[in-house]
């Protein structure tokens, strides 16, 4: 159950009762992608890590925030969680996110801390803005920590954003961009859950265009970033 | 959650930015934000609208604006036009009455929107006082918060509190001029006397004092010493002077002053002179009493005093502005003062005037004067009212008391009550009449009811009487009681005529974003309350002038909601509070005195409440829209 597991292949181990946990989350059935925003519950998730580099640098948190029926965030119904590290990250990383070296080395341990998440989650879609990033943190966390394969359905605001205003497309390419176009705030940059609800108000924000360009579920979002990533290949 | 995630603290943290739930406990703002969702409206959007049926959700405006558009069908109770701001919350009356909004409430720009269920709204009632309090009593809740907002500002302020409980501190007016204690006398002396200062204080290599000497020492150890100019500052210099500590009161540098016969007091702190007080310092704190005024006026012998008495009048006003004093007593007061002088400069000119002493004759007030409403910037309005056996002698009369007349308005010109720019003073012929001529006019104005005998009547039809022969002014009262109740067709017209001074609705928000934008606090702000007032007033056949007793005065017969009738009073003096406030801003720097200001210069609370008495004064004048069929 340490970084060296991986390279030998090695299975990590659960308790009984971790198991469980997870298996009970397996046994979620799959949510309907086609259902209506209306009826859909998606998280939002931004994390922070101790760099930008995706081969070799680690998970620190999650921030999650669900967003309601397309329209709603439950400011309860978010997440925050910190992995116990086993080594605290660099000092100009701590200076970013904020997360110092302590709480770094209290957070919970990384596998009670990704069953959380993951019930946390349930199956609902995960919405992120530069997915790639999120997507392969926290993929690697759950194969390294729980030895899953998290096949999970993610969308990206990244894409989703310019498809729904293409005049902004050249002009808003980060998070920070569009949420000054919306004249969105955000309570404390560079942390994961900030970070996350800033990311969810711009979804909500960008309902309006879903609703007229008649993007109205999971599914359609989902080909709409594909179609987006098409156009910025070729454009 | 057991405990709150950073989003829950963020979002109280946010919260508690604004009013009500900056006074409320943090477990309740906890328990608060635990069950908010946020919610995103684009621009023109609609939240909420009559036929939404019952509210359901409790709004907090995270960022944004909502504005609230009255369905014209529908229009009664709450006929106005809002305005909703970041931090606002609605629909307040609908959710604590369990019905439907009557305006429909729709986003101006793209807006965030915190959103409580309709029973959490309900608990959170029940479990937090402050926002019970603040639901139930919204308008008095922000003006008490206002207030102690203004109380706090003007301790804050150099020349405040000027009583003799301020601190030594804080009536230090310069730096204290100083010299080495070796310095020579002639020396001393040519700096005294250029700088044009009574005293001088010797200081060591620390800036401790040493010494002290003033001008009054000059006499018995200099002159009649006959010490030669030359000797060091230190031979001549009291040594040891009395020092008190900066945070000691004036009344402690008072008693010293008195017990030991000093004129100076020194302030001291950790060893060092930090300025000078003398015991002209003190007096002049002492002359600014309410009863040292009118003391002081009562006595006066001379024109120069009373001018010196106005100056006070403003001071106080200031002073009273600082403790808080609520305007409805600071403009009764500074009209009570105002009052007194007139009747000063009457009785002193009426000494050199044995002719117009012969006559029966009442000095009226009128316009705000005669409403008791007079701020700092008040200028003349008055007229006379004079008894006659028969009208043939009335030019004769006038004779002698127009040029009488004309010395007092311009004795009241150099207090600094400006003349009437339109002429309505005693002085002019036109104002000063008999009787029976006062009658005959404002019937005549009764009766035509055009533009300038609506105009003349907002002016004269509050007229109060100020000096001399009461009973001509209640005589005259008592006939416009009765004439003006009679005539509808009058009211009617003063009426339309109010309602073309409408309070700033629609555009509220161009007001507040600094486009260059000047509100008139008195057009604005205060006509349409007084000139509701006094229609109504007139209509139920009153007797009051001021505008508050006629808000008073009227509830009875025309069955306002008293509630209603506390909320137009607190919102009308909100506004006098801010007028006040800002004609002593324009006092201390100099400037002329005026009623605009620029709205972006008000702190939020204010602008909520300003936006709240413009909401009150609109609900007023759709009242004489309903009464009047207009």
């Amino acid at each position: 159950m340490n970084w060296l597991a991986r390279l030998f292949g090695a299975k990590p181990e659960l308790t009984p009762e971790q198991a469980e946990r997870l298996a009970a989350w397996k046994a979620l059935p799959a949510p309907d992608l086609n259902a209506p925003h209306a009826a859909s519950r998606y998280v939002v998730v931004d994390v922070e890590t101790s760099g930008l580099n995706l081969v070799k640098d680690r998970l620190i948190a999650i921030g999650a925030v669900a967003v309601l029926g397309g329209r709603q965030i439950q400011l309860a119904d978010s997440m925050e969680i910190i992995l116990q590290q086993r080594r605290v990250s660099g000092h100009d990383n701590i200076l970013i996110h904020g997360i110092g070296g302590t709480a770094q080395s209290e957070g919970i341990p990384p596998v009670d801390a990704l069953l959380t998440f993951l019930e946390y989650l349930g199956k609902s879609p995960l919405v992120a803005f530069h997915v790639a990033f999120d997507q392969t943190m926290i993929d690697r966390a759950l194969k390294t920590f729980l030895g899953l394969k998290f096949k999970h359905s993610w969308a990206d605001l990244a894409y989703i954003a310019p498809a729904l205003y293409p005049e902004l497309a050249r002009s808003h390419r980060s998070l920070d961009q569009w949420m000054s176009r919306f004249g969105l705030g955000n309570y404390a940059r560079h942390s994961a859950l900030a970070d996350a609800l800033s990311t969810a108000e711009l979804m909500l924000a960008l309902r309006e265009r879903m609703d007229t360009k008649q993007v109205d579920s999971f599914k359609a979002m989902r080909d709409l970033d594909k179609a987006q990533r098409m156009v910025n290949w070729t454009g | 959650m057991s405990v709150p995630n950073s989003l829950i603290l963020a979002t109280v943290d946010h919260l508690a930015r604004f009013a009500p739930f900056d006074c409320m406990e943090r477990e309740h703002l906890v328990w608060l934000a635990e069950r908010l969702k946020l919610a995103y409206y684009a621009k023109g959007e609609t939240l909420l609208g009559p036929d939404s049926g019952p509210v359901k959700t409790f709004y907090i405006i995270k960022q944004g604006v909502i504005n609230g558009e009255q369905d014209v069908v529908r229009a009664q109770d709450d006929a106005s036009w809002l305005e909703l701001h970041e931090g606002e919350c609605f629909p307040l009356g609908a959710l604590l009455s369990k019905r439907g909004v009557a305006s429909t409430y729709r986003a101006g720009h793209d807006t965030f929107c915190f959103e409580l269920a309709a029973d959490d709204f309900r608990v959170l009632l029940r479990t937090s006082d402050a926002f019970h309090d603040f639901c139930t009593r919204r308008i008095a809740n922000l003006l008490e918060q206002s207030k102690q907002a203004l109380q706090a500002q003007y301790a804050k302020s150099s020349s405040d509190q000027q009583s003799m409980s301020s601190t030594l501190q804080t009536l230090i007016r310069r730096e204290p001029v100083t010299c080495a204690p070796e310095t020579s006398l002639r020396e001393v002396l040519e700096t005294m006397h250029k700088l044009g200062i009574g005293s001088m204080v010797a200081v060591d290599e620390n800036k401790k004092p040493v010494g002290i000497f003033t001008l009054h020492d000059v006499l018995s150890r200099v002159a009649l010493a006959e010490v030669s100019l030359d000797v060091p500052f230190n031979s001549v210099m009291s040594p040891n002077p009395r020092t008190l500590p900066p945070h000691a009161l004036a009344h402690d540098a008072a008693l010293v002053m008195a017990k030991q016969g000093f004129r100076h007091i020194l302030v001291e702190e950790d060893g060092q002179l930090k300025g000078l007080i003398s015991e002209k310092d003190l007096f002049s704190l002492q002359r600014v009493g309410l009863r040292q005024i009118s003391g002081a006026i009562r006595n006066a012998e001379q024109l120069d005093t009373l001018i010196h008495s106005a100056k006070d009048i403003r001071q106080l006003a200031h002073n009273m502005l600082a403790q808080g004093v609520a305007a409805e007593q600071l403009t009764q007061i500074i009209s009570t003062l105002n009052d007194l002088l007139t009747t000063r400069i009457l009785e002193l000119e009426l000494r050199n005037d044995p002719a117009a002493r012969d006559v029966e004759f009442c000095w009226l007030a009128l316009g705000s004067e005669g409403r008791l409403e007079q701020t700092l910037n008040t200028d003349q309005d008055n007229g006379i009212i004079f008894a006659t056996e028969t009208d043939d002698d009335n030019e004769a009369i006038r004779a002698v008391l127009l040029p009488f007349a004309r010395r007092v308005n311009l004795a009241l010109a150099e207090c600094g009550f400006p003349l009437c720019n339109g002429e309505v003073m005693a002085s002019n012929p036109k104002w000063c009449l008999s009787l029976q001529e006062w009658k005959n006019t404002f019937a005549n104005w009764i009766d035509r009811g055009d533009p300038m005998a609506l105009l003349y009547s907002t002016i004269f039809f509050d007229f109060r009487p100020l000096y001399g022969a009461d009973c001509l002014a209640f005589d005259l009262r008592e006939w416009l009681r009765g004439a003006a109740k009679k005539n509808s067709r009058f009211l009617h017209q003063m009426a339309a005529n109010a309602l073309r001074n409408s309070p700033p609705s629609g555009s509220v928000w161009d007001f507040f974003t600094g486009k260059g934008n000047i509100l008139d606090l008195k057009l604005n702000g205060i006509t349409p309350f007084v000139d509701a007032a006094r229609i109504f007033s007139l209509a139920v056949g009153g007797k009051q002038t001021n505008t508050l007793q006629r808000m008073r005065e009227i509830t009875g017969p025309l069955h306002v909601d008293p509630q209603d009738a506390e909320a137009w009073a607190d919102a009308f003096l909100f506004i006098q509070l801010l007028r006040l406030q800002l004609h002593h801003e324009q006092c201390e720097r100099d400037e002329p005195l005026t009623n605009k200001v620029d709205p972006d210069s008000f702190n939020n609370l204010d602008k909520r409440i300003l936006k709240e008495a413009f909401r009150q004064a609109r609900k007023l004048q759709t009242k004489l829209t309903v009464d009047y069929q207009l």
